[in-house]
């Protein structure tokens, strides 16, 4: 069971027509080490803030060029926080304005019944863990990128990256990873997750065609961690089939990925299910 | 070569470590007899832009009158079409051929030359480039398209040791950050016959190779520059930005060597320089062999023009930080880069300049 509570100080949106994202409260605001009863004072930014700053101008842009615009970002906070902590939680994102239209207060194990019951269209997190769990719920689920220095992500223009290497690959290439030590759990995760990305890559081709090729508020990216060109060209023109045409295409083949994914600095990473691959462990 | 900046280094490490037994697994898995891409931090890797990699003047001149919509539309319904061959597509022939002698002598090293495309282009243009990677069977695993940003962050990222491009400015840039790097230029009308059995590169000495003595000819006078030479005859000289590479192709070159293959290494290198051995020759020669760098032929002109004999050796490229010598060198069709380093770029025909040179086709 959840309880769902409606922010006063945002102008609710269609959410049959907007695109309804779930965050983590945890990555919206900082946990505190300590909880101290009785604290009244606004919850420390999290690695989400340059997220949800940069959505709110996504969402402003869109309404500028048109008032009557409803696909719109729709930001719900999921907190599994105790009851106490409600309260500052509401009150915290009053404080720093932030656009979030609803409030879930939910335990844990009820999150993803949360997630699939309020039609979520991403659901995002700085713990690959949930992020992987929620995809394989079939839960449409992105990693939010965690930044090292804060100050280096933007809030002026939102950066959607996807990852590419099994949105590229083609059935006869997965199967072949079968050979390699995939398990068939891991490649059933993939199938799952690329649906889940479809669906949200769609709704962001959408978005971004809203606006023209330079001056965009939302920025999109494709980046295949360890396949080939053609996998990655393969990923493009799927896209593109989705009715997104990303800006950015980083193929690495192998390349070390943080010193790029620094540099690219996106909010956040639509995960095809392989990105820490723990099934690895088993092969290497 | 490129730092790491997470706050968990060993995270970071074990997360490389299974990106990187995932391309393994994945080439392994391939049908195909694609080569693995090397480890960056073991390969010799080459950044090529668009433009100098692939012909694309008929494109640029759509995107300078039309605007980027029109260019990035026209490219994608182009899509299908291979673009033709650039400045630098027979240097890229001449590296792939030098890979696959080190394949076939040391399968399982990664001590070969990694081609990388690095643009600022779109990466709906991307499909284009990609699709005429693929028709001439070009070996460019990895790529990186900014869709308009500057990709000269990207080059340390990719452990880049040598870049080319057509855009003076990046190359400037590129440089500044310890790069290598030169901007290329299309050599005419008239092309050479080049070998696609051995990789030839010409290099300039002054700016290119080394740095600080091309300052003295041009601000002091020659007599000047005469007796700091013979001053300092048994002190090395300072690096110019192109030296790395110098270096990366005679570290490829000895593993040839290992191997019994001297006289037939697919990779010759030249330098090509206006001073006089009688002046300059043993300060020149004792530096090389003071870095451990071998090059194959040292060739001093005293002053007669550099174009004739180029033409004769036929590089794949010839690097010079003069656009003089670099006109010199297109007139008779030899591939030239120019190196923007040093006093040597901003003076022109004697005459002093400080815009950077700039192929603008």
């Amino acid at each position: 069971m959840d309880s769902m509570v409606r922010n006063p100080d945002v102008k609710q949106r269609d959410a049959a027509q907007a695109v309804v994202v779930a965050v983590s409260s945890d990555a919206i605001f900082t946990p505190e080490v300590e909880q101290v009863h009785g604290a009244t004072e606004p919850l420390r930014k999290g690695d989400a803030f340059s997220f949800m700053k940069a959505i709110q101008v996504v969402n402003e842009r869109l309404l500028t060029l048109n008032s009557d615009e409803t696909l719109l970002f729709d930001v719900i906070l999921l907190s599994n926080d105790s009851e106490e902590k409600h309260s500052r939680i509401i009150a915290s994102a009053k404080h720093y304005g932030l656009d979030i239209g609803r409030f879930c207060f939910c335990n844990k194990e009820d999150s993803i019944e949360s997630l699939q019951s309020n039609n979520v269209k991403l659901f995002l997190s700085t713990d690959t863990n949930d992020v992987c769990k929620a995809l394989q719920k079939g839960v449409p689920a992105a990693l939010l990128y965690h930044q090292t220095d804060p100050h280096h992500q933007t809030e002026d223009q939102l950066k959607v990256v996807f990852s590419g290497d099994v949105i590229g690959s083609s059935e006869e290439m997965l199967h072949g990873l079968r050979e390699q030590g995939f398990t068939e759990t891991q490649l059933q995760g993939f199938k799952t997750a690329k649906g889940s990305v479809k669906e949200f890559a769609i709704l962001m081709g959408e978005m971004r065609r809203r606006f023209g090729l330079e001056g965009s508020p939302l920025c999109t990216g494709l980046m295949t961690a360890w396949s080939s060109r053609d996998v990655c060209a393969s990923a493009l023109k799927t896209l593109r089939g989705w009715g997104l045409l990303v800006d950015e295409a980083f193929c690495l083949a192998g390349a070390p990925r943080s010193p790029i994914l620094n540099l690219v600095r996106p909010h956040i990473i639509c995960l095809d299910g392989l990105y820490h691959m723990e099934g690895f462990t088993a092969m290497s | 070569m490129a730092e790491s900046k997470t706050t968990d280094p060993a995270a970071t490490e074990a997360g490389e470590e299974k990106d990187w037994t995932a391309t393994k697994a994945f080439f392994d898995s391939l049908k195909t007899n694609q080569p693995r891409p090397p480890k960056p931090q073991y390969a010799v890797t080459i950044a090529v832009s668009s433009r100098s990699l692939f012909n694309m003047v008929a494109e640029g001149k759509i995107y300078k009158e039309d605007g980027v919509e029109k260019y990035v539309a026209y490219q994608q319904e182009h899509d299908n079409e291979p673009l033709m061959p650039g400045v630098a597509f027979p240097l890229v022939e001449a590296l792939m051929n030098v890979n696959a002698g080190l394949r076939r002598l040391y399968p399982d090293s990664d001590e070969l030359f990694d081609i990388v495309l690095m643009t600022n282009n779109h990466a709906q243009v991307g499909v284009r480039l990609i699709n005429s990677i693929n028709h001439y069977d070009l070996t460019i695993e990895r790529f990186c398209m900014t869709g308009g940003e500057s990709p000269i962050g990207y080059l340390k990222a990719y452990m880049t040791n040598l870049y080319l491009s057509k855009d003076g400015e990046q190359v400037i840039e590129a440089i500044e950050e310890g790069i290598a790097a030169a901007t290329t230029f299309a050599s005419g009308d008239v092309e050479n016959q080049l070998s696609d059995t051995q990789l030839k590169v010409a290099f300039d000495g002054d700016a290119v190779l080394f740095s600080e003595s091309a300052i003295i000819v041009k601000q002091h006078s020659l007599d000047t520059f005469f007796e700091h030479e013979t001053e300092f005859e048994n002190k090395p000289r300072a690096q110019g930005p192109v030296k790395c590479f110098l270096e990366a192709l005679g570290m490829l070159q000895r593993k040839f060597y290992a191997k019994n293959e001297r006289m037939t290494c697919p990779i010759r290198t030249y330098l090509v320089t206006s001073r006089s051995a009688a002046s300059s020759g043993v300060r020149v020669l004792k530096t090389l062999r003071s870095w451990g760098l071998e090059i194959d032929e040292a060739l001093f002109l005293a002053g007669a023009p550099k174009g004739p004999l180029l033409q004769k050796i036929q590089p794949h490229i010839f690097f010079d930080d003069q656009m003089f010598h670099i006109e010199g060198a297109k007139e008779l069709g030899t591939i030239a880069a120019h190196v923007p380093y040093g006093i040597g770029q901003k003076y022109h025909k004697g005459i002093f300049t400080e815009q950077p040179a700039k192929d603008t086709t």
